[in-house]
């Protein structure tokens, strides 16, 4: 009769628990300091007066300002309101103020894993910590899948830590459940397909936004945050979100990125076999192949962190500075630093549409993530030396490392040492059976030739990714550029001539009326 | 050993009869030992997630109609909706949120091609009463509405929610100050006012005198900034809908209406000026403008042809172009009625 199945949510407790219910005016608080900001929200650290001054955390958002709608920031809040979850951040109440909705949340001291990094751990978190962070979170996912909902931005910025080592998983920004009616009755499968969360962590189906959106695109997110924890940051963020990832694909040539890679590849010898083989199941291309949430925390790699939290504070939350003093030292970078948004509990960024790479590769020995451009692949086999086949990222060059070694050593105090290598570098490529130490003296004729070789291999760079773009019709072509300028310029001629009408119309009127006010003067 | 004592799996019919047997001894065990009643609390959840699991399916397989056209029979053949509705309070979260989603489900469940959900409420329409009750007890303010909102899926639930005195309370219930449920409230109110065209048309129509006075004075009006955003928004939607042509040309008469949708259109928030422009466009566009409504409109044409002249939307809008140039040339030949 009496079914006691292991691990059921509901027969844990039958009893009730009732909410504290937070005052739902402003007054009852008081704002200490701002501790985060984002594109329509400001996070603020305040006081709850009435209940013994507990301190909060005061998410504003922006709703004249705010791009999503109101039924959006609705769902937000009510699944915030509708979740238990130890490792899940709960709003402790909402409601408006002014044209501003504040979201009243428990105030996680320690901030987000990643104002964590970026201020202390700039090389990534040793390996235990990483399971203890993450097997946390992965209970957070494990319950809101099981609740039907998708978090669908799952990243270091999203996962907030306290001062006595708690996890939580944030921002339900462009969270959604599947059973939601709207969703469920357009699409009759649990697939959600229109477009959110941040580039860097969205899966290949989410980019490729046709097939839809499902939990294990929340899956891959968690692999790539785990590469952010081990590296310090998301695989190719070291390229603005904005932009097409493709344009930036140029940029790549630079080689002052290959010494950032070749840390990261020294780095790399430290990650246990259990460690890559997690992140490898999460980064399947086949999110079928993904194992969900519940499965993976069975994953070996989080065996060992019963340990516990003890670690995790004693490395990581130790001697750390305030929230509120992080945010403030990020501020000052702000503007140099590329867009990323150092934020802490904030509303994602706008959904940026990206769908111009065909699939990501986990390159499970560089730990590393390189995009798949099926064009190159097919393309630049034949000359598979050529410069072409540099333009992965994730760090994996053409030039094995130890020759790259040598000519780091070699050219140690030459002043033109950065164009020195850049050129050999490309020259390499375009020779590549020629000697390895053109580096340390080149004349003339070899600059020459190896800038000639550049040249025309960023010709060819740009055929290929103008051929590409027109491919996959991400671009427009120039005439049609034209047409559009053409067009514009039509359009704001049509405005100004209405203008004009408008202006005069209202002369006219106000010459009526001025005749209209002389008559009647006339008559009184 | 333990194959010996497995039970042959239960059918949705006898889930649904187990469930009933156990919200029934929920509701009346106030007698009974605690840690007894404790177990049947945490079993009763249990059956729920099954009812749950077979009406969406799981990780592992989708949804059978077979079995959900059976669960559904054997649920309303009794009173089990009106026993869990009730029962819902007792409950913990992770069991009225699935509670939740049963009935939501169940709403849209057929049975022999028909939707004996909406037979059974029609005949236990007291049941939404206590739906609607719910916002007034933030616990279950979320819970009640969200199976209210399923429940005026059907037409004849949301004609008597419209026809019932609960809808002027839906007033101050999208003013409450815990923004989720008076979000959630706005979420049902609009439901209800856009959903079943006719039946909206027919009550808008019958109603319209007392319904636009609150309309206007309490949500349009309102201090609150959310309220008005989404009540501009709301009658937009409402006075552009073919079915409500009669009720539109006759709010667009009103003096009083202009006055406010003016007011509206000053407004600081950007997107509550758009908004009014929808409803302000419909008072110009009017072929048949009474004379003060005229007057109004000439008394201010300066001032409103200097808010349109650099009035724009964040992303270009065609059609909000094509409209606006179609108000300006509107207003801008009005000529001024002949003085008495």
């Amino acid at each position: 009769m009496a079914h006691h199945e292991q691990e059921d949510q509901c027969s844990s407790t039958g009893t009730i628990t009732q909410k504290i219910q937070y005052p739902l005016d402003p007054s009852s608080y008081k704002i200490l300091d701002q501790i985060g900001v984002g594109v329509s929200a400001i996070v603020y650290k305040a006081i709850c007066i009435p209940m013994d001054s507990t301190v909060v955390a005061i998410k504003a958002i922006d709703l004249d300002q705010s791009r999503t709608d109101l039924d959006s920031i609705r769902r937000e809040t009510k699944t915030m309101s509708l979740l238990s979850h130890p490792n899940i951040l709960n709003a402790h109440c909402s409601f408006s103020v002014d044209s501003r909705l504040w979201v009243v949340m428990p105030f996680m001291s320690c901030g987000s894993l990643q104002s964590i990094i970026s201020s202390c751990f700039p090389d990534g978190l040793p390996e235990p910590c990483i399971a203890i962070v993450l097997k946390e979170t992965l209970s957070a996912l494990s319950y809101l899948h099981n609740q039907g909902h998708l978090h669908r931005d799952v990243k270091a910025g999203n996962i907030l830590i306290d001062s006595d080592g708690s996890v939580k998983l944030a921002d339900f920004g462009v969270s959604a459940s599947i059973y939601e009616p709207s969703h469920h009755h357009h699409h009759g499968s649990a697939m959600i397909t229109d477009m959110a969360g941040t580039p860097y962590w969205m899966a290949p189906e989410v980019i490729r936004s046709h097939t839809g959106y499902s939990f294990k695109a929340d899956i891959w997110s968690f692999g790539i945050t785990a590469l952010e924890l081990a590296h310090g940051r998301p695989p190719l963020s070291h390229l603005p979100p904005e932009k097409s990832l493709l344009m930036k694909m140029t940029q790549r040539f630079r080689f002052s990125d290959y010494e950032k890679t070749l840390k990261i590849k020294d780095k790399n010898k430290k990650f246990s076999r259990a460690f890559k083989d997690m992140v490898a199941s999460c980064l399947d291309q086949d999110p079928s192949k993904r194992p969900s949430a519940e499965k993976l925390m069975k994953h070996s790699f989080f065996k060992n962190c019963n340990k516990g939290v003890e670690v995790f504070v004693k490395n990581v939350l130790h001697g750390l500075r305030s929230v509120e003093e992080r945010f403030k030292e990020s501020r000052k970078h702000v503007g140099v630093e590329h867009h990323e948004d150092e934020e802490f509990e904030v509303g994602s960024s706008p959904p940026v549409k990206q769908r111009r790479i065909s699939g990501w590769n986990f390159n499970e020995e560089g730990f590393e993530l390189d995009p798949v451009f099926p064009f190159f692949t097919t393309e630049s086999r034949e000359d598979s030396d050529s410069v072409v086949k540099q333009v992965r990222f994730g760090g994996e060059t053409i030039i094995p490392p130890d020759r790259i070694k040598k000519q780091s050593e070699s050219d140690t105090n030459s002043e033109e040492s950065n164009l020195g290598t850049q050129l050999a570098v490309h020259h390499q490529a375009a020779e590549s059976d020629q000697s390895s130490e053109v580096v340390g003296a080149f004349d003339n004729e070899t600059v020459l030739g190896g800038l000639m070789a550049l040249r025309r291999s960023l010709d060819e760079e740009r055929q290929q990714v103008s051929n590409m773009i027109a491919l996959l019709g991400g671009e427009i072509s120039r005439e049609d550029q034209l047409m559009q300028i053409v067009e514009r310029l039509k359009m704001e001629l049509e405005t100004e001539r209405r203008k004009n009408f408008e202006l005069e119309m209202e002369l006219e009127f106000l010459k009526h009326q001025i005749s209209g006010a002389d008559n009647s003067g006339g008559t009184d | 050993m333990k194959g010996l004592f497995k039970s042959k799996p239960r059918t949705p019919v006898d889930i649904v009869r187990q469930t009933r047997d156990l919200i029934i001894y929920a509701n009346r065990s106030a007698d009974v030992r605690e840690s007894k009643r404790e177990d049947k609390m945490a079993e009763l959840c249990k059956n729920i997630r099954e009812l749950k699991s077979i009406l969406y399916g799981n990780s592992e397989s989708e949804p059978v109609s077979e079995a959900c056209a059976q669960l559904t029979a054997e649920f309303f053949r009794e009173n089990t909706l009106r026993l869990l509705i009730t029962c819902l309070p007792k409950l913990n979260l992770e069991a009225r949120k699935d509670a939740t989603q049963v009935v939501a489900n169940l709403q849209r469940q057929q049975v022999h091609s028909k939707l004996i959900a909406s037979d059974y409420l029609e005949a236990n329409i007291d049941l939404l009463d206590i739906l609607i009750a719910g916002y007034e007890n933030t616990d279950m303010a979320l819970h009640y509405g969200a199976m209210l909102r399923e429940c005026i899926r059907h037409q004849s639930v949301a004609r008597y929610v419209l026809e019932s005195q609960h809808m002027k309370k839906f007033f101050d219930y999208i003013q409450l100050p815990n923004f989720d449920i008076a979000a959630d409230a706005a979420a049902t109110f609009k439901e209800l006012l856009t959903r079943h065209k006719s039946t909206v048309a027919e009550f808008l129509s019958k109603n319209y005198n007392w319904f636009f006075a609150e309309y206007n004075s309490k949500l349009l009006e309102s201090s609150n900034y959310i309220t008005r955003r989404q009540a501009v928004k709301l009658l937009g939607d409402i006075l552009l809908d073919r079915s409500n042509s009669v009720v539109m040309t006759r709010y667009v008469s009103s003096r009083e209406n202009l006055r406010i949708l003016m007011n509206l259109l000053r407004e600081s928030s950007k997107s509550i000026q758009i908004e009014a422009f929808h409803v302000f466009k419909l008072f110009a566009a009017n072929q048949n403008k009474p004379p003060d409504i005229v007057s109004i409109l000439v008394a201010n044409r300066s001032k409103l042809l200097r808010l349109f002249a650099d009035f724009k939307t964040d992303k270009e809008d065609e059609q909000f172009e094509a409209d606006k140039a179609q108000v300006v040339k509107e207003i801008a030949g009005l000529e001024p009625r002949d003085r008495p």
